[in-house]
């Protein structure tokens, strides 16, 4: 039994990362007001861009060249919402959209239709002391990406409530007027804040093709960017709650994967389907059963417009 | 059921399709009435400068990554011939395939745009926003992939009641991203996004792996669910070769009826008239909730139809997964189309072509999806909507235009959307 669960924990750390980063990711952006269903694109090209980058420098550095793609889709973003007001759902969706077809034509045109060939992945870590106690003996061997996603959430949290500047943020997503009064530019701190939610999807991306495979592959990040968005609305648009649900998620699918390997007698009787779409399910649930009380920030998916009354 | 007379300025607003921002204010209706026409190639001009910009774009990407301008320009050729027809071939050998087979791929693949694209902009029209296409375009294919393989009923009956039996299921399923929005205030987006992750995991993952599967006969094994009865299948309407079937007619007749509809029922423009301003609708006593569950529901059952055009007209069972995210694209459709009927008909047209032709394209080492790509772009620029606005009007100021009725440069006029209009309210 022990046995189990260590392995369950081990699986769960391998691929929380990715859901992690990006559910923080898109917690920034619509802390501030802007919607960022482009979580997936981004993650895409994160993904895409760290691996060809790792496949000639190192790959922490192919890491950076992941956030940096992140980034810059998400600069086109925050372009289309913050300068020029576009409906922030449509812009997020077309990015989709350009990142799923964008990067399945240059992965065909440069390397082969299924994946990139492949890379050095990150470093694993023992932890020494872990290494002989029973259960935590799961947490040891991760690379450092998995420690970085366990850490980042408390720092977000201490920054979106602990800092002036975090304020400010929310402040942007609440009632973005307020803060122009305060003589803040509520454009420059969206954008800042979408940039974030960018690069953090991309370092999301990245641990997909750096740290839990060796490579990039066809249909990464195979809907794990609309799971960030499950997990932040499960999460309240915090945070925490996002990182907790994150978490969940990923023991969720990592014990579908289990099942699927060591006891597939267990999937006979509770469909693999139900377990893929219990993440929807709840997180649904949780919607429909609390009341206009969802957390979302006041003024979230509406463009900021100086000069409107 | 005509629209009752309305003052002027109203009326010239609600005959303009699409493009809010573009549409003529007050003022500028009443001054100077340019043609109906003039008026909808204007308001179409950013779409169609969008989808320019990108097939240009994208003709630039194929020159890069393959080092060689002409190539990609025999790419795009070869994309062409794969949608329209390879006229030469015929010219030389006269063989009607060789334009009836390409069109019959640009048809089946319009139909299901055009179907996804309705879904996508009827719901716009009426302020919401139906990511959900997806969804419910596969729980409609499942249904009338079941429908099609269990019922026995006479030609003709079978596959109109598979096609009505994929819109009711799709219908339905629209039904509760509504009534959360309604009853609970739950956004849309959010709830239309989770819906499409339960319906495929169910479907894809569950019914067509497990209790539906294709029962096999000896050692081939099939993927996807049953085939469906000769009765259900949608008539081929062209022969020798061509996949060309009724499901075509059936988005062709969709689009003008939903057009009809919107634009020439009192029910369309109440719904249109709450898409707008839904405060000002209800203020002028229309039953905004009846409203909106109508256009969600009307919104899920066409992407219903999507699945069973595909379901019927070309797969003939639930294939092992839907193949292209024809319910993701339908959005790209519907607003590349200005959620205009006819627009999302046209738009649906061109990509059904320009996606039909990029298995052709394959020949030349350029990877099929590449259709998907041009038509992301073009929604992207699309999205940025404003910009074109801004450019477009810059150069119609300086023309000799009556000056007293242009509105302040500075500031274009906010457009309202589903997002700006819905997500306040919390999801």
């Amino acid at each position: 039994m022990i046995q189990v669960l260590e392995a369950l924990l081990f699986s769960t750390l391998e691929y929380a990362p990715a859901l992690i980063f990006a559910s923080l990711g898109a917690v920034l952006s619509e802390r501030s007001g802007v919607v960022n269903i482009g979580v997936e694109g981004m993650m895409r090209v994160g993904a895409f861009a760290a691996a060809v980058a790792a496949l000639a420098v190192p790959t922490p550095v192919g890491v950076l060249a992941g956030m940096a793609a992140g980034a810059g889709l998400a600069a086109v973003h925050a372009y289309l919402c913050v300068k020029w007001r576009s409906d922030q759902v449509v812009s997020g969706m077309a990015l989709n959209l350009v990142a799923l077809a964008g990067m399945t034509f240059l992965l065909e045109s440069l390397y082969s239709p299924t994946g990139t060939p492949s890379i050095e992945q990150l470093h694993r870590w023992t932890i020494p002391g872990l290494a002989s106690v029973p259960l935590l003996r799961g947490l040891s061997g991760h690379s450092a990406m998995t420690y970085l996603a366990l850490a980042a959430p408390f720092g977000f949290h201490l920054f979106l409530w602990r800092t002036a500047a975090g304020l400010r943020l929310r402040s942007a997503g609440e009632k973005p007027a307020a803060v122009a009064t305060m003589g803040i530019s509520v454009s420059l701190l969206r954008t800042l804040a979408v940039l974030g939610s960018g690069t953090l999807a991309g370092l999301g991306g990245a641990a997909l093709s750096t740290s839990t495979l060796d490579r990039f592959e066809h249909h990464m990040p195979s809907g794990l960017g609309f799971m960030a968005v499950a997990a932040i609305v499960f999460g309240r648009w915090t945070p925490l709650g996002a990182f907790g649900a994150a978490l969940f998620f990923a023991a969720g699918n990592a014990l579908r994967i289990g099942l699927a390997s060591s006891a597939p007698e267990v999937l006979e009787v509770i469909p693999q389907g139900f377990l893929l779409a219990l993440p929807y399910v709840l997180t649904l649930l949780l919607l429909s059963t609390r009341q206009r009380q969802s957390g979302a920030p006041a003024a979230l998916g509406t463009a900021y417009d100086p000069e409107a009354r | 059921m005509a629209e009752p007379d309305r003052p002027r300025p109203q009326a010239a607003a609600s005959a303009s399709p699409g493009f809010s921002g573009a549409e003529p204010t007050a003022a500028e209706a009443a001054e100077a009435p340019r043609s109906r026409l003039a008026e909808a190639v204007w308001a179409s001009l950013p779409s169609a400068l969008s989808v320019a910009l990108s097939l240009l774009i994208c003709l630039l990407m194929i020159a890069i990554t393959k080092g060689s301008l002409s190539l990609a320009g025999n790419a795009y050729l070869e994309m062409l011939r794969g949608g329209l027809g390879d006229l030469e071939t015929f010219g030389e050998t006269g063989a009607w395939t060789q334009l009836t087979r390409p069109w019959g791929e640009a048809a089946t693949k319009a139909a299901i745009l055009t179907f996804t694209g309705l879904s996508v902009a009827v719901a716009y029209r009426a302020g919401l926003f139906n990511i959900g296409a997806q969804g419910q375009m596969t729980v409609g294919a499942i249904t009338a992939a079941v429908l099609g393989a269990k019922l026995s009923l006479p030609f003709g009956l079978h596959a109109a009641v598979c096609v009505l039996g994929a819109a009711a299921a799709g219908g339905a399923y629209a039904v509760l991203p509504a009534v959360l929005k309604l009853r609970r205030g739950v956004h849309e987006v959010i709830s239309t996004i989770m819906l499409n992750w339960i319906a495929i995991s169910l479907v894809e993952n569950w019914l067509v792996v497990g209790p539906l599967r294709a029962t096999t006969t000896g050692n081939n094994s099939i993927s996807g669910t049953d085939q469906i009865l000769p009765t259900a299948v949608l008539p081929r309407l062209l022969s020798d070769g061509s996949r060309m079937h009724f499901g075509f007619i059936l988005a062709l007749l969709a689009a003008v009826a939903t057009w009809v509809w919107l634009f020439r029922t009192r029910l369309g423009f109440e719904t249109r008239a709450m898409g707008q301003n839904a405060e000002a609708a209800r203020a002028a006593g229309i039953p905004s909730a009846r409203r909106a569950l109508q256009a969600m529901v009307l919104a899920g059952a066409l992407a219903g139809v999507a699945g069973s055009v595909l379901v019927q007209g070309t797969e003939m069972r639930f294939p092992a997964t839907l193949g292209a995210p024809y319910g993701f694209d339908g959005i790209a459709i519907a607003l590349i189309g200005e959620t205009h009927p006819l627009g999302v008909a046209a738009s649906a047209l061109l990509f059904g072509v320009l996606r039909a032709g990029g298995t052709r394209m394959q020949l030349l080492g350029v990877h099929k999806s590449f259709p998907e790509l041009i038509q992301g772009l073009a929604l992207l620029f699309v999205a940025g909507r404003l910009i074109w606005q801004w450019a477009l009007t810059r150069r119609r100021k300086r023309a000799p235009a009556p000056a007293a009725a242009a509105p302040p440069s500075s500031a274009p006029p906010a457009v309202s959307t589903p997002g700006a209009a819905a997500a306040g309210g919390g999801a």
